[in-house]
């Protein structure tokens, strides 16, 4: 079975001028009027094609919500469309203070399991964590804009790091949770 | 490839018949069916006007019974009774043992067959085949009440439902002859008959504690769209352990040794009648006849409370891991809204209460609510509702993954992404020369394979001998609106079709199920027959409709003569079958016509992303 058309671009399926700053708005609103017009539940009595056709363009339309929606995923998808080779997700970035930097975070996370006021603790690295997400993504428009595709590949590579440490952290939030 | 048949929300076609649509709450403890009558959703009863149908099901050595009278039969027939069937939905003999000791029947195993079939006079029996006598019935109380034959139904799942827990459901309603037009989750069906009876938007969480499961979903409405944005709970948690835990308590309190099927039968409904008296009362007496004497307690709220203080800890962990995967902060909930009959238990509306810092709203009877939702979006499925916005946008409850080297799971598609959602991976081979390579399918949130859900194992076979390493094996996950998934494997190199060979690990396999439905009494081997005929012309006639609908309106602007001429042929033929054609020579014609408009589905596709881009120029013009 073909996929719908792969030619469309996301930003161009929702709306959209392609870049980082987003109106999330208006990105949610026409997710929801594109599911409103092929979601599977507008097919019940349609033909058997016609209802694996919703259900493939309904993904598909999830999926670019869902890119668009998350900036890590965003930011790799516009260096994508830009021609920009896409950071591996295996490699390691050679930036030494950086990689420093993550070392110490994790380091703090296992820290702060132990510490008597972990979810507490959790938080405030949590805020940090916020913190430079942010920062990465402002480097990461700069870059993107100015043309300067291999910088911000770095600049995804890192902001992908810091989402992964994230992930690490709300593991460890869930977990004081249970206890 | 296209939609044949495009329409923006509110652009009815055609005039309308009304379409009998219900919407049916198959629940552990009971059940329920209700429908739209005259714009409004109502829970059907049956001819002595009871709404609830116990689900329990008597398989007596002269006849099948469903709800009340075989709920009668409990202590006196227990092995033949079969009650909270719902917890063996979709689980393998293994699970048992997780299951405790909730299940005081005896289960055998079948031949090749990793499904349990509980033994009963009758012969044996899964839980697919019990819960397709519960659905029967109450599709015929539909029936017998709206007058006339079900187009389709709407049957409520827990959210936290694994895949082949929902696809047991499914077979269930094969089985009972109902055509399904959507699993809902409950506590989205929930959301529906409370989002439709109050006009306010917001954040909503819905707490949802059955008999047997415990859901908590969170949720965004917004002017007719339901959207989830994260669930949780636990397929195993509910009020029966609660009676489970209190029953517990009165073996220990008596001093009861030697429980045989009958006598604990008797505890535990000793154990849910006074659960329920304690809704209400701060007290209440238990009494257990045992070995021709009579013994007699009672039991306190407080201690009934720290019974069961642990358990209703455990929905609150879930509530918060809900909240947080939804990146929602507490206070944001606008609602939260209390469905399912443990929910009456005072204590799990204090602790519910306090976590989220706001009066629990349960204005609408619990044990109703879920079917009312389910009958509102059974409707709207029928096309009863053309102008409607309604829209309910769910996720998958649980991380789909694959197991990779080591016995670890990688995950392909995360817990709480929107579905309908379709995620691929490429993997390669590791030995030279490898022609072959096993997919593990499995469903949960833990590192460990042997810690999650087995869905599935397929084999893709016959791929061309390449260095290791070198060939590209695409694995694809698509998960339709029911939360059910499908695979597909395929080297992508070489561009050779291989053959998957599909082992579901706990469902019923599709010949199972074809003689089941074979075996059982409603179906003669005529009807089956005349089932599966009726079902590929219903089939036909979409297609003729769809086909005509598309070239009217932009056939001779898509195609050329030539390509029409083609497509025409094919259409016509498959007219000229459908009075006169056997379901299989149908069925090829259908494929045929469908081969034929291939090219041009495709160009209808593009056209039809094209116009949704038009529109949204409108809109900004508006703006």
């Amino acid at each position: 079975m073909q996929s719908p058309d792969p030619g469309q671009n996301y930003f161009e399926l929702f709306g959209l001028d392609p870049g980082f700053d987003l109106d999330l708005a208006r990105l949610h609103s026409q997710q929801q009027r594109l599911q409103s017009m092929y979601h599977p539940d507008r097919y019940v009595s349609a033909s058997a094609r016609d209802k694996r056709t919703s259900v493939q363009l309904a993904s598909w339309v999830n999926q670019a919500y869902e890119t668009l929606r998350d900036p890590v995923k965003r930011s790799r998808y516009l260096l994508e469309i830009g021609g920009a080779e896409l950071p591996d997700d295996s490699q390691t970035t050679s930036d030494a203070t950086f990689l420093m930097e993550q070392l110490e975070l994790r380091e703090e996370i296992e820290a702060c399991r132990l510490a008597e006021n972990a979810m507490m603790q959790s938080e405030i690295i949590e805020s940090r964590l916020s913190q430079r997400a942010s920062e990465l993504a402002a480097e990461f428009v700069v870059a993107y804009h100015a043309g300067d595709l291999d910088s911000a590949r770095v600049s995804s590579q890192k902001m992908q790091f810091v989402q992964r440490i994230h992930q690490q952290l709300s593991e460890l939030q869930y977990e004081l949770e249970d206890a | 490839m296209a939609l044949l048949q495009i329409s923006e929300p509110g652009q009815s076609t055609a005039p309308h018949q009304h379409q009998l649509a219900a919407g049916i709450d198959l629940g552990t403890t009971n059940s329920l069916v209700a429908s739209v009558r005259s714009g409004e959703a109502m829970c059907l009863p049956d001819q002595q006007d009871r709404i609830l149908l116990p689900s329990v099901v008597n398989f007596g050595s002269e006849e099948i019974t469903v709800g009340h009278l075989a709920q009668s039969l409990q202590t006196s027939d227990p092995l033949n009774t079969i009650t909270s069937v719902k917890r063996l939905m979709g689980r393998a003999i293994d699970d048992l043992n997780y299951l405790g000791d909730v299940m005081p029947y005896q289960f055998v195993e079948v031949d090749n067959s990793n499904v349990p079939r509980i033994s009963t006079v009758q012969g044996d029996f899964s839980a697919v085949e019990i819960s397709s006598q519960i659905l029967t019935a109450l599709a015929r109380r539909a029936e017998n009440s709206l007058g006339g034959e079900l187009t389709g139904v709407v049957i409520t799942v827990p959210a936290y439902y694994d895949d082949a827990q929902r696809q047991a459901t499914r077979d269930a309603a094969t089985l009972a002859g109902l055509n399904v037009f959507r699993l809902l989750n409950e506590p989205t069906a929930a959301a529906v008959a409370y989002g439709l009876d109050s006009s306010s938007d917001g954040l909503i969480a819905v707490y949802d504690l059955g008999g047997g499961t415990f859901d908590i979903s969170i949720l965004r409405l917004n002017q007719g769209v339901f959207e989830v944005l994260a669930t949780g709970g636990n397929s195993a948690l509910g009020g029966d352990d609660m009676d489970q835990a209190m029953g517990q308590w009165i073996v220990e309190q008596a001093g009861l040794d030697q429980l045989d099927p009958g006598l604990s039968r008797q505890v535990l409904l000793a154990a849910r009648q006074a659960k329920e008296t304690l809704t209400e009362a701060s007290i209440a007496p238990v009494e257990i006849n045992y070995q021709q004497s009579t013994w007699r307690g009672e039991i306190t709220r407080q201690q009934f409370d720290e019974l069961i203080a642990a358990l209703v800890k455990r929905t609150l962990t879930s509530c918060k891991r809900a909240l947080r995967d939804a990146q929602v902060s507490i206070d944001e909930i606008h609602d939260i809204v209390l469905v399912g009959g443990s929910t009456r238990i005072p204590l799990v509306k204090t602790m519910v209460g306090e976590l989220f810092g706001q009066e629990p709203r349960c204005d609408l009877d619990p044990d109703r609510v879920v079917a009312l939702g389910a009958a509102i979006q059974a409707d709207m499925l029928a096309g009863n509702k053309p102008d409607s916005e309604m829209l309910l946008l769910d996720v998958l409850p649980l991380s789909l993954g694959i197991e990779t080297m080591g016995g670890l799971c990688e995950k392909i598609i995360n817990r709480n992404s929107a579905i309908p959602v379709s995620r691929a991976q490429e993997f390669t081979t590791f030995k030279d020369g490898q022609t072959a390579m096993s997919v593990h399918v499995v469903q949960g949130e833990r590192e460990l394979v042997s810690d999650n859900r087995s869905l599935a194992r397929f084999e893709l076979r016959g791929f061309p001998p390449m260095v290791a390493g070198a060939a590209r094996i695409r694995v694809t996950y698509q998960v339709d609106a029911d939360g059910l998934m499908t695979v597909k494997a395929e080297e992508t190199n070489s561009g050779v079709a291989a053959d998957i060979v599909v082992k579901p690990s706990y469902g019923l396999t599709d010949s199972e199920i074809e003689s089941m439905l074979r075996a059982s009494m409603d179906f003669a081997q005529q009807d089956i027959e005349q089932r599966m005929l009726r079902e590929q012309q219903v089939e036909a006639n979409r297609v003729i409709e769809a086909i005509d609908t598309a070239l009217e309106m932009d056939g001779n602007k898509l195609l050329s003569t030539a390509e029409l001429t083609e497509i025409r042929k094919h259409r016509d033929s498959l007219e000229v079958a459908i009075a006169v054609a056997e379901a299989d020579e149908l069925k090829q014609l259908i494929k045929s016509v469908e081969n034929a408009s291939e090219h041009y589905v495709a160009k209808r596709m593009n056209t039809s992303i094209k116009q949704a881009l038009a529109g949204k120029q409108i809109d900004e013009i508006e703006l």
